[in-house]
């Protein structure tokens, strides 16, 4: 039998390292601890552990030594397992199927598993430290290896210290402003002096005291349950405090001098409001764990886009596959429960193929890569939810910190059986509430506050966290029933703040808590209070239930195998009550815990920055420079990487991330038709252009938004319904020691959220709900590496009918036309890094692509929208990086065939502007000669020029009037295009 | 029975096609139920209730210790009787990936004219070593007694996963499966003529997308009425699903070619039971 767990890492360390090794063989390990006796486990280790047809099991010895199997010693054996505390996935479904078996195993029967590798043949100067590096994370890992003749490793159970509850300290804040900072500082809190000195003003407040003493709590000093809680709500993850800011705004070059009271309430909120008094289709906005728009009469749907930046840094895997999962949770835990029915991944990384120098504590951007893609697999496949679009941008900067995007669309019937409308949440003072799934450890403790820490091979497992798809379908499969059996009064995720916030936040709508964690199951005992209350342990929702619905609820519960807990109460008595058993821990009154926090105070000042201007080669041979843009990471195909998503489950995906003749062309937007048998559809795009930063942060803002909209339009989407998610990734914008160009990061936000309002309110885009991840940087001084202000723009939206779209594969027969204006816009394109990469150029300085009229280019968008709808446009493809070059040789490559076009047109952009220029609006259009006449009527009025035509044969070439600037082979660019990124080693 | 054949479609423990499932054969003339596995295994419901049961795709425990193997452990152990009894009444089982993984390790595949819940077959990681999602043709043994491939040559669907590899410990074994026409769909190439496309030769990546011993994307029982297959014909139920779909004008036919294996043991059904 071939081994191919073994043939994976040997083609892997091919790939990434060049190093040939001759075979490498697994071994997957369980240790079990349980009261069934090794003879017992060995008669049935088939049954569960083994597959008999395929697989050699051996109990109690080890397979390394066993002659027949292992005739020859390896070179090197190295063995993993995860440190302890660390979810264990495997393990947790072998110790259910252990209990299949044998139901007698005891209560604390347990099963671990382990990796063993067996290396033969290993290349002189590969050394066994090495190898074992390369095969796990120190992080979350350990790993146990030996050489040729020393004896086996063997992992073993680390022995369990008992630990026992303690009462909650008392936290003496009557000190000096210094000590107040060190509290804040040591203990994690990442709160500043103002609100230090606000907490220390509500215990001074003599109201405060006689209540406190009416509860047996410590009058005049918080407990540090309190201060934790007030902590993490009041967290820039929680509270967005910099969006929330009072800002003070300097434009250099325009004079302006002028105050913004959040940017969030001005440029985010208050168009959305605006829009949503327009029309009838915006349900729910801002207030819940996402937006809810009506698709229909019967249904609605909702989005959320996440990040998970740090700890996609620290455990791409663990990090990754956490955003994802958690997302999917917002969704479950919107209105009174949507079901999640696609996900959209969007990653920025360092360059994969990066040559230069890592700073300390980084993992290479190749690892980062295939870590952050296994956990958004792993936890996208296992739960069932197509990945329908995305993508991958590279660049330098993100090497400090990677960006994880992870996005979810959802699915609700408006009106639950009952008749309740089901975006509404409708809790009562009296309803229970119970945390449901999964329990609360050590792993997630200060989860939105570590990143701050310099992180060690001896770091707690606790600042990492994996993800349990099964644990968290199991839960997705329970609560939709309780949801449709209409159990549930309200529901929210666990995620930053744990019970704190998901209670603390729902606890709004009655005017009251009263928690008990005494009643709150624990993976590990000895968990203090506060513990207790902020982990951040996953899969966890918490749900409020009636008293009388009791019973079915817990029914529910058992029948799916998931555990939900009555752990609190709601009451109307304005506090955020907390009990650890018979103890009082906490109470603040609820409107201080949400209200409470002071508005930060900022200064921004912009002045644009200076990049030499690029200036293209007065030679050039673009058929050549075509086969390098076509190789270029950010162009290049993802196909190994995007294949490894389910992209089609549920089976609603019309339009697929892969295309065309071969199935490998790009798809532009996601597109679903989610009601089986019908083919009212819904739209999914994404739109980002970090590197426009480079030049202008608005720019780049605009640029992202008419990316989501120009590659939904691509589909045929409804353009008079459509929503989008504004998610920014910022380096920290508060100007100060740590960051003295703090000023000018702020003006660039400030910069970008107008550009956002602006062509939002053009394109009529409501941002329905949004996120930002605001400290963004690396290290400190000169070493700082901080990524390029980013702002990933998402947008869903209504489609009429799927069979009426276009992908970007050419047909054969089209004519070809563009859409929109090509204009003198090379600044910060993909071809000015590339050549100011290689030295051919100077630099990426010069226009931006910006977006003076975008009302005109909405006309233009709705007149292709309509020509789709009707028909007789079956081919579409936005121009984005690398321009009208890149995307008609995409579009052959996609339809595996020639085509033959002139860039000269109309404008007064030269031929690198019309070539490869990114100016946007602009979609390249198929269309046969039998539709071309109805078209062109349908196109009357707006910026459209005719291109060329698909061609026979199997050579791209394009013309400037008469001059041929272009010929290429389509295979050839097939292979350029393809192979760059695929990193397998081979696959067979 | 009457008109309307009754569907159990399991679900729970990470089962993740079972919507879908259960709406293709709503759409081939079925009443479809979601049953969750646990209400089989403490006695609430019966699968005796059921004219036909489906074990949808998924990753029914993520598939650890093996794709199938903890759900099927659940099934052989707990669901042996009814089982066997659903077996001996002459009704249709299908199990589609996941679900084709868990009938191989309860052993009702290949199986033998009476179930013995014996293992003699096993899906393990594709050659490749990854889990993928990509298109592939099949091909059906037109003598295969397979009740669910009745008139079906050739269809292209998904496949989706990552244990997709079947194997069998010695050729013999597959000899006789061959004998029996139990072999009942493999992976073709696209450009063969149809009819022609099965070849015992291991075909290349990715058309044949794991590497799997002579092609083979599905077998069934002796009897033909139990099917499991790797590829997902569900997901090929609408003509709009399908990756060419822009490629023609649009189709006013929305029903496609995945459905007929769906429509075939609902017929079967109507005319049987």
């Amino acid at each position: 039998m071939r081994d191919v767990r073994g043939d994976s890492v040997k083609r892997q360390l091919t790939a990434d390292h060049g190093i040939e090794i001759d075979k490498v063989r697994s071994i997957v390990g369980f240790l079990i601890s349980s009261e069934i006796s090794a003879a017992e486990v060995a008669s049935r280790a088939d049954d569960v552990f083994a597959d008999p047809i395929i697989e050699e099991s051996a109990t109690d010895s080890l397979h390394l030594s066993d002659k027949e199997l292992f005739p020859q010693e390896p070179d090197m054996v190295v063995t993993i397992g995860f440190k302890p505390g660390v979810t264990d996935n495997p393990g947790k479904a072998a110790l259910d199927g252990f209990r299949t078996i044998f139901p007698n195993a005891g209560d604390d029967a347990r099963v671990s598993t382990y990796l063993t590798y067996a290396f033969e043949g290993v290349p002189d100067g590969v050394e066994v430290e090495w190898l074992a590096k390369q095969l796990h994370n120190g992080l979350i890992e350990r790993a146990l290896y030996s050489l040729k003749g020393e004896e086996y490793p063997v992992i073993e159970y680390a022995p369990i210290t008992p630990s026992d509850y303690a009462p909650p300290a008392v936290v003496d804040l009557e000190v000096t402003d210094e000590e107040l900072m060190k509290l804040s500082v040591e203990g994690l809190l990442a709160l500043n002096l103002e609100e230090m000195q606000t907490i220390q003003a509500h215990y001074m407040n003599p109201e405060v005291r006689s209540a406190r003493a009416a509860l047996g709590l410590p009058e005049n000093a918080p407990t540090d349950v309190e201060l934790e809680c007030l902590a993490q709500t009041w967290s820039e993850h929680c509270k967005h405090k910099i969006f929330a800011a009072h800002i003070h705004h300097i434009d250099t070059e325009t004079g302006e001098d002028t105050e913004i009271d959040s940017l969030f309430k001005t440029h985010i909120m208050k168009p959305t409001l605006e829009m949503k008094d327009e029309v009838d289709w915006l349900l729910s906005v801002f207030h819940d764990n996402s937006g809810v728009i009506a698709w229909d009469d019967e249904w609605s749907m909702c989005m959320k886009a996440e990040t998970h930046n740090s700890p996609s840094a620290l455990d791409p895997y663990g990090g990754a596959m956490t955003g994802i999962v958690g997302v999917n949770r917002d969704i479950l835990g919107t209105g009174l429960g949507a079901r999640p029915i696609a996900n959209t991944d969007v990653f920025c990384f360092g360059p994969p193929d990066w040559k230069g120098d890592l700073p300390e504590n980084l993992f290479h951007p190749s690892r980062v890569l295939r870590g952050v893609h296994a956990g958004v697999r792993v936890g996208g496949n296992e739960s069932g939810i197509p990945t329908v679009n995305g993508a991958i941008v590279f660049d330098d900067r993100y090497i400090g910190k990677p960006l994880v995007y992870c996005g979810t669309i959802g699915i609700m019937p408006r009106k639950l059986p009952d008749g309740r409308e089901s975006h509404v949440k409708n809790p009562d003072a009296g309803d229970r509430v119970y945390m449901v799934g999964g329990r609360v450890g050590y792993d997630g403790i200060h989860g939105a506050t570590f990143s701050s820490l310099e992180l060690t091979e001896e770091s707690p497992s606790s600042a990492v966290q994996i993800g349990d798809p099964i644990t968290q379908k199991k839960m997705l499969d329970m609560i939709l029933e309780a949801r449709d059996a209409g159990l549930i009064t309200c529901i929210t995720d666990n995620g930053a703040g744990g019970l704190s916030s998901s209670i603390g936040e729902m606890a709004e709508y009655t005017n009251g808590c009263r928690i008990d964690l005494g009643k709150v199951p624990l993976k590990q005992e000895g968990l203090s209070s506060w513990e207790i209350l902020v982990s951040e342990s996953q899969e966890r929702m918490t749900v409020a239930v009636r008293e009388s619905d009791v019973p079915a609820f817990e029914a529910l519960a058992d029948l799916h195998e998931v555990e939900a807990t009555w752990v609190a109460d709601f009451t109307d008595t304005g506090q955020f009550h907390v009990v650890h058993g018979e103890d009082t821990v906490a109470s603040l009154p609820i409107e201080f815990l949400h209200d409470g926090v002071p508005q930060l105070r900022l200064e921004s000042e912009w002045a644009p920055p200076n990049n030499p201007e690029f200036n293209p080669p007065s030679k050039a041979n673009h058929s050549s420079l075509l086969m390098r843009m076509l190789t270029r990471p950010n162009i290049a195909s993802k196909e190994t990487w995007v294949r490894q998503y389910d992209h089609e489950v549920i089976a609603q995906t019309a339009v697929k991330p892969f295309v065309g003749v071969e199935r490998d062309g790009p798809g532009d937007a996601g597109l679903l038709a989610p009601i089986h048998g019908s083919t009212h559809g819904l739209v999914v795009s994404n739109g980002i252009s970090p590197r426009y930063s480079d030049i202008d942060a608005g720019a780049m803002a605009a640029a992202a938004v008419d990316e989501a909209v120009r590659n939904a339009v691509c589909t045929g989407v409804d353009l008079s319904k459509i929503a989008g998610l504004d998610n920014f990734c910022w380096p920290d914008p508060i100007e100060s020691k740590k960051t003295p160009d703090g000023k000018f990061k702020l003006a660039q936000l400030v910069r970008a959220n107008r550009e956002l309002e602006r062509i939002c309110r053009a394109y009529f885009v409501p941002c329905i709900s949004g996120k930002d991840s605001m400290k963004n940087d690396y290290g400190t001084g000169e070493n700082k590496i901080s990524i390029p202000p980013t702002l990933l723009f998402s947008l869903f939206g209504n489609h009429h009918d799927v069979r009426y779209t276009t992908t970007s594969d050419l047909k054969p027969g089209e004519s070809l036309y563009l859409v929109g204006e090509s204009k003198q816009e090379l600044g910060a394109s993909e071809i000015s890094y590339m050549l100011s990469e290689s030295g051919e150029s100077n630099g990426i300085g010069g226009e931006v692509p910006r977006l003076p009229n975008p009302e005109k280019n909405l006309e233009s968008y709705k007149a292709l929208t309509k020509a789709i709808q009707s028909g007789i446009v079956r081919t579409a493809h936005d121009c984005s990086e690398g321009g009208i070059a890149v995307a008609i040789a995409e579009m052959c490559i996609g339809g595996r065939c020639g085509a033959a076009i002139d860039v000269d047109g109309p404008g007064e952009a030269d031929l690198w502007g019309r070539l490869w220029g990114e100016s946007l609006g602009r979609i390249l259009v198929g269309v046969k000669q039998e539709h071309r006449a109805e078209f062109l009527a349908t196109m009357k009025g707006q910026p459209l020029t005719y291109m060329g035509e698909v061609t026979e044969g199997n050579t791209l070439s394009v013309w400037d009037g008469d001059d041929l600037i272009i010929e290429s082979n389509v295979d050839e660019m097939v292979s350029a295009w393809k192979g760059s990124l695929d990193m397998t080693g081979g696959v067979q | 029975m009457g008109d309307v054949p009754k569907v159990a479609i399991l679900f729970g423990f990470g089962i993740n096609c079972d919507r879908e499932t259960a709406a293709v054969f709503e759409l081939a003339g079925a009443e479809s139920e979601r049953v969750h596995v646990n209400h089989f295994v403490n006695g609430e419901r019966d699968l005796s209730e059921f004219h036909i049961l489906a074990v949808p795709g998924g990753f029914s425990f993520g598939d650890h210790l093996g794709s199938g193997r903890l759900l099927g452990n659940r099934m052989r152990f707990a669901m042996r009787e009814q089982l066997s009894s659903f077996v001996a009444a002459g009704k249709p089982i299908i199990g589609i990936c996941n679900g084709f993984q868990v009938l191989v390790k309860t052993g009702l595949l290949p199986g033998r004219e009476v179930p013995d819940f014996e293992q003699r077959a096993s899906l393990t990681l594709n050659n490749s070593g990854r889990y993928e999602d990509r298109w592939v043709t099949l091909e059906f043994d037109p003598d295969s007694p397979c009740i669910w491939t009745k008139g079906i040559t050739r269809i292209e669907c998904p496949v989706r996963h990552g244990e997709g590899r079947f194997v069998m410990p010695s050729t013999t074994d597959l000899d006789e499966l061959n004998e029996n026409n139990q072999i009942v769909t493999r992976y073709v190439d696209p450009t063969s003529e149809p009819g022609k496309g099965i070849t015992d030769e291991t075909l290349p990546f990715p058309i044949c997308p794991n590497g799997s011993i002579r092609n083979i994307a599905g077998i069934c029982d002796p009897t033909g009425l139990v099917f499991g297959l790797m590829p997902h014909p569900e997901a090929a139920y609408a003509t709009f699903l399908h990756p060419h779909h822009t490629r023609g004008e649009v189709s006013e036919e929305i029903l496609a070619e995945g459905m007929q294996i769906f429509r075939n043991a609902v017929e079967y059904a109507q005319a049987n039971l």
